[in-house]
Order: structure tokens, then C-alpha cells, then sequence
């Protein structure tokens, strides 16, 4: 009886899996898939799998602004996936025509009615490749050129160049290796984002033609998106870069070689192991500097600097902020796994600021910062901390951008919270050339977890979402400040020491691998010693925001020297956390109740002898998800008179002064 | 001749306190109905909760930035940049960068303009006459001249406007962009937009001094064309440019360095009660020396113009004779 039932589903799931694994374009949603991943298991001589290695030679002609460029790309299928075609990011496309979907997605970041200028010519990046020969292990080599087609599996965009496919002479199965022979030439964009020239100055990334990930379910090879950029699997690096003898270079991995050219260029060659991209930068301007970072229980690591000259004196703030992450995440989370690190001061209006590559990032600096303000230490730490959240725990951008962006906001605030460093508000006005640092502190819970970025956007999306579709101008509010803001959330509900052993676990199963959702999840279960799955099923799988408050306080005669207090606790967001209601009595008692903050309201009522003063939902503020935490408190001593009556005042000073400074019309 | 000016203003101005005392109550009267209204939507957000003693004591960021989001119309304009002497910079940073006052407060600006331009007529009478006319003087003289200097500040308006809304976009958006767009160094950048400000400072400046000086011919000559007043004062600015330059350069160091007082003396962050009111009435000091500085423009310039006069007996002080202009008074002797 049970076959005729059996096989019609049997035949199913075949189906499935053979379109997923031919077809090479049909993704489920990562959420979809299911279970832990092993395809991707370091080799057992190296960290990594080491299956899409690069031999790179490339040529900067810094006049007609363009790279000349040859690689041989050492590719092994490491998925139990049968392939018959490879797919490739050519991202520099990106910025070909108008209608790429990185400006189309550009155009929806920017507010309704304020256009973008016109792109000017200069702003034109492409990526042409001119030959791609194949040659499978052992067999001859086949020059694909000819067959060259562009995929766009995201939004199916024609007009999309961004993703390259070539058909292969023959499948590729679990275990086989290829060696792709490719030799392209490159446009680079003026200061686009993330990428291109200004001046003498050039960021490059994501420059060279790159080979998506083989998964287990097909080709995971996204196209070029406005909010995310990410996903490659580990290598090894050997690149040559030819530039003009005066300039001075930095790149992923460790210069090994440097060869003056008869026609007044140098080579500089760099080596990389175990990693998942190279970045690269070049300029005749950039101050040299070097230090060691040292600790007594961290390997050392040489930190090399490429200052701008017009920063110089910042030398000691950058190194010690790129030094904080080098110290905290490595004992927090697991020591950084390089022996070198680059930081990057990029130009000024290059659009390639804060910007993470392998072992190299650019941070953000300001001609004048004062020494209170955040910059350009935060970015220096958030872009250094990458290194553990994208390029060693290498997640999939794409789709869980959360799992590297919001990780890493939410540790660089902790960290800078630890150092102790002063971080006080700077306004900048004339144009943003002018600081002016505030006597207002920043804190971790709103500042560093950017808790004003995320309150109007709240609802914007819900995480299972892929990145890639987030709503272009509210998806850092969700990557970022969601993200930042439900992990230090969790940190306060689960105490910091297991918080760090989750992290600590997490990053030493998963580095130099591609974790998914799922794989956090359960190593935060397993870890905690707790089902956390209803947190996740409310700031993952869920768009709703947070919002408890108190609704009433009343004290009430209840016999000779008794009160009669009752409580009133709401929730008006639609998400839902357990939260503590703390009552504080005039002779110095607390009543706590721990409500697991699902209905929309409770109720509690005491007999006392001493009236209530204070009810407080989540006084310890466990839950910083709380979109308004004013109303999560009530007093019978209100001080708001005094505090509307002391910044009313000061309002009107600026008011007054806004008026006399308009009567210069008059 | 230009000290002279200078010093000569400064005594017409001290010789007149009362009405810097009550420019400066105008604007007192003006702004203090609004701030009720803000600091009752900040009472009304706060409620009863704990968060206002952090918010009565020091500042508190957080609140802030629930307080900001949760804002709309006048209470979007509470933000950190009104503490301090970052409220100095930024109102004038909204000048310089062509921010236009929030929306919110654009007719509560409108109508200070007009009483200004309703009471220059008086405060130029009383400046240029150089003894009292009493309230009835002072509100004849604003009122007799109301219309004409209303015309001329429609002028003034025009051309302002003109400014603003072409030459500034062109300097900025264009010029600026375009010089600055292959730049990679903030600091050159920086030294370009100072040269960018320096030129539409200029532009406006001479707008400025031009409309100031027509406004005083039309007081001082009792002219009703306000177009006539304009050509007037830009001859006045032909015949003597180094005297007019020199006199606003000196004056423009005076607010340079009033600037530099109010950047050391403000304060910032300070806490309720005493504290508070000694920190209100530091505020209203520097405001009406802001106050003191404008009408002083206004009293160096009518001096200037009226030493530079053919006629000696225009820069004399005349005989009390209300309510003839200043001319007509001179004629009568």
C-alpha cells in the first residue's frame, strides 16, 4: 500500500535535486535549505578548502585609467554538486549602462524627488573579458570565449552584465577540478562605490573576474547589488601588480617580491593563504608606517598604515583602533589568523571608505577630528573587525548580510565601549568641513548599536529576506542596526560570558567556512544550554518592532496604613519579549514580575504599606529593540517640567539667535 | 573717518540702549510663545517617566534620538546642534550653505523680517537725528517710513532671493563640485569652499551694504523712491569705497570677535534650577550683543554717510522738531 504513495514523492525530491544541480541557476532560499553545510571543510594541511586559487598578473595604466589583466583560476568542486557550467562576477559591469541593477537599486536609495546627477563618463566601470580557455584535469584545454553568456538570477535585469556563464565541454562532478585560463580588461570607475580613482589615489575591489560558489544545491553567483557585494569561497593568492615606479602598494596578503620594470613601472607581488578575495590599492602620495601589534596571548600581527598626507598625526588613533580589534575580537572571539594586516586612509571623496577586504581595509578620516569624536577610530575597528565576520567566518553577503555587517556593529561597539575611549557627539556644518564636539556622550545601546538608524525603519524587513531584496533605502537599518541592536540584546539575555563562548564557538567551527542562519542558531542553542528559537522566530524571522510601556500606576486607601497599588503593563508593538515589571515602594521596596510579554496587557496588583513611586518595564533594558523606551517607566515624581522647561530655554536662545541671524535680510 | 564712524556709531547706539533693549525684547516676545510650545511637547513625550531626570540633569542622547524620531513640525528643530555655541555655527552655516529655515518656522521668520522693516524706519531716524524722540517719535518715524523701506525690502528680497536661489546652487552644486570633484584631499577641498564662500559672501555683502545704505538715504534724505534710494547708495559705494569697505571690514571684526567671546563663554550641557537661569540669561546677554552689533551696522553706516555729506549740517545733530525728517529740519534752520 505504501508504494504507490512512496514514489510519486521519491521521483519528486529526484527531480528536484537533479534541476538544482544541473539547471545551476534555481536557488532555494538559504532558510530553505536546511541543515549544517559540509562541503565546505578545510583541507586537512591547510585552514581553508583552498578550492578556487588565483595566479593573477595585471597591469594599472593609470592614464587611460584601466587594468590589463591574466589569471589562472585553480578551481575543485568541493560540493557534492555535478556542474556543467561556470559562473563568474564581473562586477566592475556594475557601473556599464544606466540600467545595471547595482543603479537601478542606486537610484531607490536615494529619496523621491531629489534626482541623481546625470553619470558622467568617467563614472563608467567595465569588465570585458577577451579570452577564457577551461582545462579539466587531465584533458585538453577548450577556449570558451565564444561562449560566453551573462546570467541575472537575481532579478532576471538584461541589461545586467554582472554575472558571466560558460558552458562546459564536460560536467564537472563532486570532487573534479578545472583550471580557467581568463584574460579581461578592466575600466576603472571614478570613485564609485567601494571602488575606482580619485587623483592618484585607486581602491580596487572586487576588480578581477571572480568564480561564484558551487553549493551543494547549484551555482550560488548573485549579481552586482547596490547594498551588498559578498560571497566567495577560500584560496590561495598569488598577484602581480604592475603600476608606475613612484607608487606605493597594499594588498590582501603579504608583499613577497618587488621588480622595477625597464619602462619605469614596478611589480609588486603579493602572496595570500586562505582567503576569499584580494583587494588592492595604489597611490604615490600614501605615507608608509609600520607597527607591531603585541600581546601576551595573541599571535603577533605587523599592522602597516597607507596615510594620507593631510592626516598625518593620526597615525597613533589609527593604529591603536585596527590594535582594539586585534585585541578584543581576539580574545573574545578567536585570534586573528594572518600575520598582517593593512589599514587603508583613503582619499577624500573616493566613495571607497570604509570598505573590508581580506588582511587590507580602508578605514574613514576627517582633516580636522577632534580627539573626543568617534572618527575615524569606529570605522578603523568596524572595518578591522571584518576580518572576523566576512573574510574568516565567511557568511554569504548576499543573503544574510546581517551575518557579517550585524555582527560586527554590534562587536566594534563593544569593543569601543571597552576601550573607554571619550565619544562624544561632533555636529559638522559648513559642508561637513567644520567639527564642533558636543558635551553629549554617545552610548554603546543607541550610538554603537546605531539604535536611531533602526527606529524608523523597524518594521522595514525581516532578516529571513535576502539581503539583496532588502528595500535599498532601509536595508543598513536592518543589516546593521537591527542586527547590532538583537545581538546586544541577546548578550544582556543570555549574561556576556556565555555570549562569548556562542561567539568564540561559533567563529572556531565556522572560520574559513560559509555559515548559514541555521548554524548560528544552533550553536547558540547549544552553547546557552537553551531553545532559543522563539528569539530568533522574533528579531530574525519577523519585521514586527518592540514596544512595551506602562499604562498605569495607581495607588489606592486600603485600610488603616495599607495601599492598594495597581500596575498596568502594555504592549503596543507587535513582537514579543519576556520582560521584567519592577515595582519601587516609597519605604525602599521592589516588587519584580517577570512577564513573558505576551498579551497585550497585564495587570498586577499589591497591598502595601507603603504607596508605589516607581513602575518600570525592563528597567535593566535587556530588550534594546524597544523602539520607545520613554513610556516604559512612570513615576509619581515627574520631572519632565523641569527637564521642558531647562531645554525649552535653550531652544530659545537658538531660536532667537536663528531670527537675529536672519535679520541680516532686513 | 572710518574709526570715527565706528566710534560714532557705538555712541549713537549707547545714547539709544532703549531701543537695542527693545529689539531684543521683540525677538524675546516673539520666540518665547513657541518655546512654551516645545517644551510642552517635551513634557508631554517625557510624561512621567524616569528618563526626565536624566533629561532635567545633564542630556541624555538616547532620549534624543527617541524624542527626534517621534517629532513632527516645530519639535523637528530640537536637536543637539541648539546647545552651545554649535547653535552659532549652525545658524550660520545655514546662511553660508543656503539651508533654508525649517519650514515650521518660516512664518514666525517672515514676520520678524517685517517688524524689522517697520522698525529700521524708526531706529534710522533716531540713529541719524542723534538725540531722543521718544516713543511717538520713534513709532511716527517707523511708520511714515514703513512703506518705502517695505518697498526697498521687497528689492532687497528680489535680489536676495535671486542670490540664493541661482548664484548660490551655481557657486556650490556646479562650480564648487566641478573644481573640487577630482580632489582627494579634504583639506584643498576645504580651501576651495572658503574660496567659494569668499565669493558669495562678497555677492551678498555688497547686496548688504548696498540695501543698508539705501535704506539710510531714504531715512536721512526722506526719499520715497526706493529704487531712487538704491541707485543713490550704490553711488554712495562708487564715490567712496574705501571708507565703506573699511568700515564693514572693521564692523565684520567685531562680530568676528564677538563670535570668538561666544565660542569661548558658551555653555553646553548644565543642569536645572540656578544653573539653568544663569545659562538663559548668558544666552540673552550674547543675543543682545548680537542685537547691539546689528544696530551698531546700522549707526557706523548713517554716521559714515552723513560725514561724507556735501552739506556739513546733515552730519550735525539737529534741533528737536518732530516729526519733520532730518532734511526738513535742517532746511527749516
Amino acid at each position: 500500500m505504501r508504494r504507490p504513495i512512496l514514489l510519486p514523492i521519491l521521483i519528486g525530491v529526484v527531480l528536484i535535486a537533479v534541476d538544482g544541480r544541473l539547471g545551476g541557476q534555481q536557488l532555494a532560499p538559504a532558510a530553505a535549505r536546511g541543515g549544517v553545510q559540509a562541503f565546505d571543510e578545510p583541507l586537512p594541511d591547510a585552514l581553508s578548502p583552498r578550492n578556487a586559487s588565483y595566479d593573477i598578473t595585471v597591469r594599472l595604466d593609470p592614464v587611460r585609467k584601466t587594468l590589463q589583466g591574466r589569471e589562472t583560476i585553480r578551481w575543485r568542486n568541493i560540493s557534492s554538486a555535478t556542474t556543467n557550467e561556470l559562473q563568474f562576477h564581473l562586477y566592475w559591469n556594475g557601473w556599464r549602462n544606466d540600467d545595471s541593477t547595482w543603479l537601478r537599486e542606486e537610484r531607490l536609495r536615494t529619496t523621491p524627488g531629489r534626482p541623481r546627477a546625470a553619470r558622467r563618463p568617467d563614472e563608467t566601470g567595465t569588465s570585458d573579458v577577451t579570452s577564457i580557455k577551461v582545462t579539466p584535469a587531465g584533458g585538453p584545454a577548450a577556449d570558451l570565449t565564444s561562449a560566453i553568456r551573462y546570467l541575472a538570477p537575481d532579478d532576471g535585469n538584461a541589461a545586467d552584465r554582472t554575472v558571466m556563464a560558460v558552458t562546459l565541454p564536460a560536467a564537472v562532478g563532486a570532487g573534479g577540478s578545472v583550471q580557467i585560463d581568463i584574460e579581461w580588461t578592466g575600466r576603472i570607475p571614478f570613485a564609485a562605490s567601494r571602488t575606482g580613482w580619485i587623483g592618484d589615489y585607486y581602491f580596487l575591489g572586487q576588480w578581477f573576474p571572480k568564480i561564484g560558489v558551487l553549493e551543494d544545491t547549484g551555482w550560488n553567483t548573485h549579481q552586482f547589488h547596490a547594498a551588498t557585494e559578498f560571497y566567495a569561497d577560500f584560496g590561495v593568492y598569488d598577484v602581480q601588480m604592475t603600476v608606475p615606479g613612484a607608487y606605493k602598494v597594499g594588498a590582501t596578503g603579504r608583499e613577497m617580491r618587488r621588480t622595477d620594470n625597464p619602462d619605469g613601472t614596478t611589480t609588486h607581488s603579493y602572496h595570500a593563504d586562505d582567503v576569499i578575495d584580494f583587494g588592492w590599492t595604489t597611490s604615490p602620495s600614501f605615507i608608509e608606517e609600520r607597527r607591531a601589534f603585541n600581546h601576551p596571548k595573541l599571535p603577533s600581527v605587523e599592522m602597516r598604515l597607507l596615510l594620507r598626507p593631510e592626516h598625518q598625526g593620526q597615525e597613533t588613533r589609527q593604529f591603536a583602533a585596527a590594535a582594539a580589534a586585534l585585541e578584543y575580537y581576539g580574545q573574545w572571539f578567536g585570534a586573528y589568523p594572518y600575520d598582517n594586516l593593512t589599514i587603508v586612509d583613503p582619499a577624500y571623496q573616493s566613495n571607497s571608505d570604509g570598505m573590508e577586504y581580506p588582511t587590507i581595509f580602508t578605514g574613514r578620516a576627517n582633516w580636522l577630528s577632534p580627539a573626543q569624536a568617534a572618527t575615524p577610530d569606529s570605522t578603523v575597528t568596524h572595518e578591522a573587525g571584518h576580518q572576523w565576520w566576512y573574510a574568516v567566518v565567511a557568511t554569504n553577503e548576499f543573503e544574510n548580510g546581517w551575518m557579517d555587517e550585524g555582527f560586527n556593529t554590534w562587536a566594534v561597539a563593544r569593543v569601543l565601549e571597552e576601550t573607554r575611549r571619550s565619544n562624544l557627539l561632533a555636529v559638522r556644518t559648513f559642508g561637513g568641513l567644520i567639527p564642533y564636539t558636543l558635551d553629549v556622550p554617545l552610548s554603546r545601546e543607541v550610538d554603537g548599536d546605531r539604535m536611531s538608524a533602526y527606529r524608523p525603519d523597524a518594521k522595514a524587513d525581516a532578516e529571513t529576506t535576502p539581503t539583496f531584496r532588502y528595500w535599498p533605502r532601509s536595508a543598513n537599518a536592518i543589516t546593521y542596526s537591527k542586527t547590532a541592536l538583537w545581538m546586544h540584546t541577546l548578550e544582556r539575555q543570555l549574561g556576556w560570558p556565555t555570549m562569548q563562548r556562542v561567539m568564540a564557538t561559533y567563529y572556531e567551527r565556522w572560520k574559513f567556512r560559509h555559515p548559514r542562519p541555521q548554524d548560528f542558531f544552533a550553536v547558540v542553542n547549544e552553547v546557552s544550554k537553551q531553545d532559543m528559537t522563539w528569539f530568533f522566530d522574533q528579531v530574525v524571522r519577523s519585521s514586527n518592532a518592540f514596544d512595551y510601556a506602562v499604562q498605569e500606576l495607581r495607588n489606592e486607601p486600603a485600610g488603616p496604613g495599607r495601599t492598594r497599588v495597581i500596575v498596568a503593563v502594555q504592549r503596543l508593538g507587535e513582537a514579543i519579549f519576556p520582560v521584567d515589571v519592577v515595582t519601587t515602594f516609597a519605604d525602599g521596596q521592589q516588587a519584580t514580575e517577570h512577564w513573558d510579554g505576551k498579551d497585550r496587557r497585564a495587570v498586577y496588583t499589591y497591598e502595601r504599606p507603603a504607596r508605589a513611586t516607581l513602575v518600570q518595564v525592563d528597567p535593566g533594558e535587556v530588550l534594546l529593540l524597544d523602539v520607545n523606551r520613554t513610556n516604559n517607566s512612570r513615576t509619581t515624581q515627574p520631572r519632565a517640567g523641569e527637564a521642558a522647561r531647562k531645554w525649552s530655554l535653550a531652544w530659545m536662545v537658538w531660536l532667537q539667535e536663528l531670527m537675529i541671524t536672519s535679520g541680516f535680510f532686513a | 573717518m572710518i574709526i570715527a564712524s565706528w566710534i560714532s556709531g557705538w555712541r549713537r547706539v549707547a545714547q539709544a540702549l532703549g531701543m537695542a533693549a527693545g529689539v531684543h525684547a521683540l525677538s524675546f516676545l516673539l520666540a518665547l510663545p513657541l518655546a512654551t510650545l516645545v517644551g510642552d511637547r517635551i513634557a508631554a513625550q517625557l510624561g512621567s517617566s524616569v528618563e526626565a531626570g536624566a533629561v532635567a540633569d545633564g542630556v541624555n542622547n538616547d532620549w534624543w534620538s527617541e524624542f527626534t524620531a517621534q517629532a513632527t513640525g516645530l519639535s523637528t528643530t530640537f536637536t543637539p546642534s541648539i546647545i552651545g555655541f554649535a547653535s552659532t555655527l549652525d545658524t550660520l552655516s545655514r546662511v553660508l550653505d543656503a539651508r533654508y529655515p525649517p519650514a515650521a518656522l518660516m512664518a514666525l521668520l517672515g514676520a520678524y523680517l517685517a517688524l524689522w522693516t517697520f522698525l529700521s524706519g524708526g531706529l534710522l531716524d533716531r540713529y541719524a537725528r542723534q538725540r531722543p524722540i521718544r516713543a511717538h517719535g520713534f513709532f511716527s518715524a517707523a511708520g511714515r517710513l514703513f512703506f518705502r523701506l517695505a518697498r526697498l525690502t521687497a528689492i532687497a528680497g528680489l535680489l536676495y532671493w535671486l542670490l540664493f536661489a541661482y548664484v548660490h546652487p551655481w557657486l556650490f552644486a556646479e562650480a564648487l563640485k566641478d573644481v573640487t570633484r577630482t580632489v582627494g584631499v579634504e583639506r584643498t577641498t576645504f580651501f576651495w569652499r572658503l574660496f567659494f564662500y569668499a565669493i558669495f559672501g562678497i555677492a551678498l555683502i555688497t547686496i548688504n551694504v548696498a540695501v543698508d545704505y539705501a535704506r539710510i538715504r531714504l531715512v536721512v534724505e526722506d526719499r520715497r523712491s526706493a529704487l531712487g534710494a538704491l541707485r543713490a547708495a550704490v553711488r554712495f559705494l562708487w564715490h567712496h569705497p574705501l571708507h565703506v569697505i573699511g568700515l564693514y571690514a572693521l564692523n565684520g571684526a567685531t562680530f568676528v570677535l564677538l563670535l570668538a567671546l561666544w565660542s569661548v563663554a558658551a555653555p553646553g550641557v548644565y543642569g536645572p534650577g540656578m544653573m539653568m537661569w544663569l545659562v538663559f540669561a548668558a544666552g540673552q546677554l550674547y543675543l543682545f550683543a548680537r542685537l547691539a552689533l546689528k544696530l551698531h551696522f546700522l549707526a557706523s553706516q548713517t554716521a559714515l554717510f552723513q560725514a561724507h555729506l556735501a552739506h556739513a549740517r546733515y552730519s550735525a545733530a539737529p534741533v528737536q522738531a518732530w516729526p519733520e525728517s532730518p532734511a526738513a529740519e535742517l532746511i527749516a534752520r
